[in-house]
């Protein structure tokens, strides 16, 4: 065989300075995925005696028969050269080495790998198993007509997700354990715990052990991606639309976010700690009711040892997104379950259950419900201090007597200018007459929310 | 998609948008890299399709995304020049600089989502880039800190000493030594153009101090390199 691709491999790898998987050598140059591991074993061979210039790194993939946690399984993982031996051994059964990928920098982690073959197999995307050896008979392109039945099933159920946020209520409900862990972990260390998980000698691609942490990673960064648009929802003005939809098309993940203009920018301009993300998911559904936030809050934060001003940006964030859509969302998002709405009566009972798991975490159903109401009937605005007012909506609404009393205070917040503000004494004065006309009309109907925004 | 042409009051502001994406991923990315701070903070989320590594620190975190708040005005109106990541070592000297060098091309008009998911893949060899860096870089020396610097152009600093962006972020002048690296070599990282960016990085390779230029260029401007590089 010509030994022109050791050249070519030496031009990628020393020249171009690029990660050369096998994966990406063999669509590169359009050769058998064996061959082309055979290739980067041989380059690697040939330089590694030569001895000269630069030093190059290598990764390799591991495959094996091995006993964890007391159950047999099937490991398969990257590993690094330096720990190639290590892996090995641990090993009952060795099935595979062959060499992964071959590159100059030493790679802290194995993202970049992914990377590399990202838009080979994108270019590739029909064909892209044409030079390797894994085949399945039964994996057949499906036809036109059953990937458009596929989309219409798809559609269905996320358009009654958004509207009932089931989905969202049920991921928070899932994850906040592990979420809770880890944010503690990270949060409270920066150090031991996620130093010693992160840094696993290991880069593991398809390990069981790995499997717990990035199945909490994904659901967490799922969870992300389904807040987001939930609160997006209820998010970042209409204005935005425009600049969304390109955004969205580059953003991450565009789970649910069919309908809305949804900005994922929420989630990458400020890469959410899960605490955040805790936070988001807890107050999107409280701010739908628009809620005593400030108890949630305050269960939330002995936990977290974190900035006020964090929570306080992302609380009013939170706010203010839920803010601008309200017109919209009250229509939809919003289940009320007092009689006075008839006509989202059906939604509510789910909506109910949901948000009553969620509140249950952390807060009172008793508020949650009142929550509802206040929504339900009324406008959601920020006042001074970035907390929720809700003006009153339906004049029908029977509520309507009750609300004459705080509406005064209500509308004098209105009158404030939207800007953030942290914590001002007079806010709390405004607050607490709010709260006590409030609790003073809870028989009747949702006063406006200072319960809710309880500072510190 | 709608199409925006560059009249649009939006087009500044999407093509901002993306810009100062890429430059919070890019900063944090390399804020891995180059292991300023131990890795036990980051953590991996998704861009572009792609895992990135993003800081978990609330407080860094605020610090990187105020800056760049304020950074994007000054890119829709096509002021600044380009955004330094300076990295130091204890006594504040330079020892590397990222530079990212905004320019914008004489594009009319974002017309497809073909365009901006092409845009997505040069993005995406940028952080690909800045991943493997380390291979042409030598290591800095423990205990390094970094921070951002912005170039404007002509009397855009003013502005911004008047009005703040963010509340209690202000910006201050730059010492000379931060800006200044002596013996500072180039050395290219990545050229990048597409129709709304145009990206090129050159990176500067020294004995004393390195200095990696990755050159956005943002708008067609009249930058010279030369005019950059210190010797």
């Amino acid at each position: 065989m010509d030994y022109l691709y050791l050249d070519n491999i030496d031009e990628f790898v020393n020249d171009q300075n690029k990660i050369v998987t096998y994966k990406w050598l063999s669509l590169t140059l359009g050769v058998h995925v064996n061959t082309a591991k055979q290739m980067l074993y041989h380059y690697l061979q040939q330089k590694r005696n030569e001895g000269s210039g630069t030093p190059l790194h290598a990764t390799y993939l591991v495959s094996g028969k091995c006993v964890e946690n007391g159950s047999k399984c099937h490991k398969v993982s990257v590993v690094r050269e330096d720990k190639l031996n290590a892996v090995k051994a641990k090993m009952d059964v060795t099935i595979s080495v062959h060499v992964y990928s071959v590159q100059r920098a030493e790679l802290k982690d194995s993202s970049p790998l992914y990377n590399t073959d990202y838009d080979a197999v994108k270019e590739n995307i029909k064909n892209c198993n044409k030079y390797s050896t894994i085949r399945c008979a039964a994996a057949v392109p499906m036809s036109s007509a059953e990937v458009q039945r596929a989309q219409e099933m798809a559609l269905v159920p996320p358009a009654g997700k958004e509207i009932s946020k089931t989905g969202l209520n049920e991921n928070t409900s899932a994850t906040p354990k592990p979420s809770a862990k880890q944010p503690a972990g990270i949060m409270g260390m920066f150090a031991s715990k996620n130093a010693s998980k992160s840094q696993e000698s290991s880069k593991e691609v398809k390990t069981e052990q790995k499997d717990d942490s990035s199945l909490v990673e994904t659901s967490k960064s799922k969870t992300a991606s389904k807040a987001n648009p939930m609160s997006n929802l209820f998010g970042k003005s209409a204005q935005k639309k425009a600049d969304e939809k390109p955004n969205k098309s580059i953003k991450e993940e565009t789970a649910a976010s069919s309908t809305a203009p949804a900005i994922m920018k929420q989630s990458q301009t400020s890469p959410k700690s899960k605490i955040d993300i805790k936070d988001e998911q807890s107050k999107v559904s409280s701010a739908l009711k628009v809620e005593s936030k400030d108890t949630r809050n305050k269960t939330k934060r002995p936990e977290v040892v974190d900035s006020d001003d964090e929570k306080m940006e992302s609380q009013q964030k939170k706010r203010r997104r839920i803010k601008k859509p309200q017109p919209d969302s009250s229509d939809d998002e919003v289940v009320p379950d007092s009689p006075p709405v008839p006509n989202v009566q059906t939604p509510s009972p789910k909506k109910q259950v949901k948000r009553e798991h969620v509140s249950h975490q952390e807060e009172s159903s008793e508020v949650k419900r009142r929550k509802r109401r206040r929504v339900l009937k009324s406008h959601t605005f920020v006042d001074e201090e970035g907390s929720f007012v809700t003006e009153k909506g339906y004049v029908s609404e029977s509520y309507s007597e009750s609300e004459e009393e705080p509406e005064p205070n209500s509308q004098a917040k209105d009158s404030s200018s939207l800007k953030q503000s942290f914590g001002k004494r007079e806010e709390e004065k405004k607050e607490k007459r709010e709260k006590k006309t409030s609790t003073a009309n809870k028989p009747t109907k949702q006063p406006s929310i200072m319960g809710f925004f309880q500072k510190k | 998609m709608a199409t925006l042409t560059r009249q649009d009051l939006n087009f500044g502001q999407v093509v901002a948008d993306i810009l100062c994406e890429f430059l919070e991923v890019a900063i944090h990315l390399i804020l891995y890299v180059r292991e300023i701070y131990p890795s036990g903070i980051f953590q991996k989320r998704k861009k572009y399709n792609v895992p990135v590594q993003m800081s978990c620190h609330p407080e860094l975190n605020q610090y990187i995304q105020d800056t760049l708040h304020c950074v994007k005005p000054l890119i829709q109106k096509n002021e600044a020049e380009k955004v330094v990541m300076v990295i130091m070592d204890k006594e504040h000297h330079p020892v590397e600089r990222f530079v990212f060098e905004i320019s914008q091309p004489p594009l009319l008009s974002i017309s497809s989502e073909t365009l901006l998911s092409h845009v997505e893949q040069l993005l995406r060899a940028m952080i690909l880039k800045i991943s493997v860096c380390d291979a042409v870089l030598d290591n800095n020396p423990p205990g390094c800190t970094f921070t951002l610097l912005v170039h404007t152009r002509e009397a855009a600093t003013r502005n911004m000493e008047k009005v703040q962006v963010i509340k209690d972020f202000p910006w201050i002048v730059a010492d000379e030594q931060e800006v200044h690296m002596e013996e500072a070599k180039l050395i290219p990282l990545k050229t990048m153009t597409s129709d709304i960016l145009k990206v090129s990085h050159s990176q500067l390779f020294c004995t004393e101090s390195q200095v990696s230029w990755l050159q956005l260029k943002h708008r067609c401007s009249r930058i010279s390199l030369k005019s950059r590089c210190k010797t």
